[in-house]
């Protein structure tokens, strides 16, 4: 080859192919992506940082926190459920009437679970005697004899085997219930238009799943969406000290080194345990490598009109003074969330009774493939 | 080449001799290579000082400036510009010279621009070190360091093109296509990151895409063609052969502009997915063109390794580049997907390919331009600092690289399993291994110290060359 001119250009095809594609083309696909609204409230995600969290913002640059710490939670699967939330109007009271009992049973729901999960066993339910005279509760039990003998030739059929310790009218019983985790959508979707068609009230369940998921560091993965608002984007690439896309809303024993809330007031709480952190990071976790940021405190009581509340760090020593840029930072910190769903990265959603712990099989109840 | 017979001839008779080819490069060539040498030195005294923070986290606390976030980003930058495009500066303009047979264009304004360079790195490393990082990877520098740095790079540039343009040899060697690509390369990936990240700033993640972009460019096509240029120049003359299948030399290159400019993104994480599909495949299939570089170099000099790496100092560090240039290719192809994410593992790519690949390749050149353009000689003063700046280099570059990998791997098997305790596993677990990189740095600081004593010897003698009959 002896001509530059040649090789020049040919270098610079080269460079223009990779540059279309890896610089152009990410701009042409993300370039226009705006904050989503969060359902039912007026709010968007992302938020727009308060003045504080933006100069914070400046800090975490500053002092290259991005250098151990990434801002982006991974995740290796998304799963779905079905769940049961209410057993349906079409449910048939067997008590006596005006014995101020019930006790509901949807019987079509009976059999569509026993459909769902051929795991569990089915236990027989009576027509008890004070409605023989219903016709309508007749016609329904007549019908779920009907669908039982049809089930029974189905199982057989299929070589399913029921065990009687276990039972779906268990499962009914105690709602909200999981009735399927972690399986593939079509499996959840056939479940759950199984359920409502019994006329229950039941749900599309959705699992994020992944260790980072696992250990608590976020609620679902993070997605280009989340940093609209950061400038620079600072995603981290070494994972030295715990991930933060969600240590505004980390629950405390998740952190690194586990603590608890001693109060109700857990927002202050978590403002003041990362101000701990940030002034010496060994006094809440012996083994932490972070290094102390002690020069965003002042160690006596500053000379200005307003210095601010004392931060007590330890039982023993003196109480400090944080300064503007360990607040900043702090409040940076606390703006770091990702439990909100989006449309391309779905939070799954609570049950409804906040009490009654779903009744989550071990790991996946599956049914097994024929 | 019968065609270009006529012009060589014609060529030949109005082309400089080699002293006056070599005295032209003298000031510019030689004030690179020591400005290069002081910042590796420099720059892995502050790595070392980094890394001792990442197990002993009460080293140098309680001061900002010296915090590892501040410190880590202020070494890589300070080894990057300041040592490896620095050095990778001196080696184009010399290959130029040499091979095309050309005096170099305006050595006082290269010196000036050089010395401008120079500047800019120093007042982008303290930048960094008072908190004026950009928070982009390779990318650091403030923009009031980073645009002086883009203006005496333009001016490097430009003169070195001219001199090309000039050169009385006309048929382009294989070391020139590397040379003359990463020369054009280089100013287009600095003014997008440049403009895209720091001046008008793209939404969300698109920066850490054209970050990502910009960090694999500057190692895969830039550093590493620099390194490619010298070995292809080194290799065939330490070996005294002419070089071997220079069809295959002429595919790999082609295939490396190619492919090259796609790896490393392979490893971000909320971002469309096929972005690290596709340069997971790049990371891939960029192994053809670098095995069949080194498997033309192979092939030149196969047969008189042994005995040309017992005479010869250059050919240990080409030998060394060589190997490390196939072991980070094929790690990163092997390892680097989803599997070592956010770990350490990724930080021992830019350490071996700055520190080794390129570190290594341009050490063993500079061993011979440095007494070349001093005292005359083929080699350096001192055999035993040669020798000494070599294995420490080396075993320097192995261990940072070994100790970086390792924690990765570790810090990866932790971050993939739910079980493991993130702090006891991944934080103070990976101690040893970064030890291992402490005592790395610490053997590359002796290497460039070597290299700095040989350099001043070599100087000396010819100090006392030109004036010793004066005193």
């Amino acid at each position: 080859m002896r001509y530059g001119p040649i090789i020049g250009a040919g270098a610079l095809f080269s460079l223009a192919c990779s540059w279309a594609a890896l610089v152009m083309a990410p701009q042409l696909q993300l370039g226009d992506l705006s904050p989503a609204p969060i359902p039912n409230t007026p709010d968007f995600h992302p938020a727009a940082r308060p003045g504080l969290a933006a100069q914070g913002a400046e800090v975490y640059r500053s002092l290259g926190c991005y250098q151990c710490h990434t801002r982006a939670v991974r995740q290796d699967q998304l799963l779905f459920g079905a769940r049961l939330n209410g057993i349906g109007p079409k449910a048939i009271n067997l008590e006596a009437a005006g014995s101020g009992k019930t006790n509901l049973v949807n019987l079509k729901l009976l059999i569509a679970l026993a459909k769902a999960r051929p795991d569990l066993g089915l236990a027989k339910v009576e027509l008890p005697p004070t409605l023989a005279a219903d016709t309508n509760a007749v016609a329904a039990f007549a019908q779920f004899t009907t669908h039982l003998t049809l089930l029974k030739h189905a199982d057989h059929k299929a070589g399913i085997v029921r065990t009687n310790s276990a039972t779906v009218n268990e499962l009914a019983g105690k709602l909200p219930a999981e009735i399927l985790a972690k399986v593939g959508p079509e499996e959840a979707e056939r479940v759950v238009k199984l359920l409502s068609d019994s006329g229950a009230k039941a749900e599309l369940v959705i699992y994020n799943l992944g260790p980072d998921i696992a250990r608590g560091w976020g609620a679902r993965r993070s997605v280009a969406r989340d940093y609209l608002n950061d400038a620079p984007v600072l995603l981290g690439s070494v994972r030295v000290g715990p991930d933060l896309a969600s240590i505004g809303t980390r629950a405390p024993e998740k952190f690194a080194a586990p603590w608890k809330f001693a109060t109700s007031n857990t927002a202050t709480e978590l403002e003041h345990h990362l101000l701990v952190h940030l002034y010496n990071p060994r006094l809440l976790a012996p083994a932490s490598t972070c290094p102390s940021a002690s020069y965003l405190f002042d160690k006596v009581k500053p000379e200005v009109r307003y210095a601010g509340e004392p931060l007590v760090v330890a039982k023993e020593s003196p109480p400090v003074f944080p300064k503007h840029n360990a607040h900043a930072l702090v409040a940076y910190l606390l703006t770091q969330r990702n439990d909100v769903s989006l449309p391309e990265a779905p939070v799954p959603s609570v049950a409804k009774s906040a009490t009654a712990k779903p009744a989550a099989p071990a790991d996946t109840n599956a049914p097994s493939k024929p | 080449m019968t065609a270009a017979q006529p012009s060589s001839q014609n060529a030949c008779a109005t082309a400089p001799s080699v002293a006056e080819v070599e005295a032209s490069c003298r000031l510019p060539v030689l004030f690179l290579a020591f400005s290069g040498a002081a910042w590796l030195l420099t720059g892995v005294v502050l790595a070392l000082l980094a890394s001792v923070q990442l197990y002993n986290p009460t080293f140098m606390e309680g001061c900002a400036w010296v915090t590892y976030g501040r410190l880590r980003p202020a070494a890589i930058n300070a080894l990057t510009y300041g040592f490896a495009l620095q050095s990778a500066f001196a080696l184009a303009l010399w290959l130029i010279a040499r091979l095309g047979r050309v005096e170099l264009s305006a050595p006082l304004g290269l010196t000036i621009a050089a010395k401008f360079w120079n500047i800019a790195v120093t007042v982008g490393v303290f930048g960094i070190l008072a908190g004026d990082a950009t928070g982009f990877d390779l990318l650091e520098f403030p923009l009031y360091a980073a645009l002086p740095l883009f203006a005496s790079y333009a001016c490097i540039a430009a003169w070195a093109l001219v001199t090309l343009h000039r050169r009385t040899e006309r048929e382009l060697y294989v070391s020139l296509w590397f040379v003359l690509a990463a020369l054009l390369w280089f100013p287009w990936i600095l003014s997008t990151a440049q403009g895209l990240l720091l001046v008008w700033q793209v939404p969300g993640v698109v920066q850490a895409i054209v970050a990502g972009w910009f960090g694999n460019n500057l190692l895969q096509i830039v550093l590493i063609g620099f390194a490619l240029a010298v070995l292809f120049y080194f290799v065939p003359k330490t070996v005294n052969r002419p070089l071997a299948n220079p069809g295959l030399a002429r595919a790999g290159f082609w295939l490396l502009l190619l492919i090259g400019g796609w790896c490393e993104l392979a490893q971000l994480a909320p971002v469309p997915a096929w972005i690290p599909a596709v340069s997971g495949a790049a990371n891939a299939l960029v192994i053809v063109p670098v095995v069949a570089l080194l498997v033309s170099l192979w092939q030149t000099a196969e047969g008189k390794i042994g005995e040309t790496c017992k005479e010869n100092a250059t050919f240990r560090f080409m030998l060394g580049a060589w190997i490390l240039l196939l072991g980070v290719t094929l790690r990163t192809a092997i390892f680097g997907g989803h599997f070592t994410q956010f770990t350490f593992f990724d930080t021992a790519r830019t350490d071996i390919v700055v520190l080794g690949v390129f570190g290594l390749a341009a050490l063993g050149a500079l061993h011979h331009i440095v007494p070349r353009l001093t005292t005359g000689e083929d080699e350096l003063p001192s055999e035993g600092l040669a020798d000494l700046s070599f294995w420490a280099a080396l075993l320097g570059v192995i261990a940072v690289g070994i100790g970086f990998t390792f924690a990765g791997v570790k810090q990866a098997a932790v971050g993939a399993s739910t079980n493991d305790k993130f702090l006891e596993f991944a934080v103070t677990g990976t101690a040893n291994h970064l030890k291992l990189v402490t005592v790395g740095y610490g053997a590359l600081a002796v290497s460039a110290l070597a290299f700095l004593a040989n350099f001043a010897f070599a100087a000396r003698r010819c100090c006392l060359n030109c004036c010793g009959g004066a005193r």
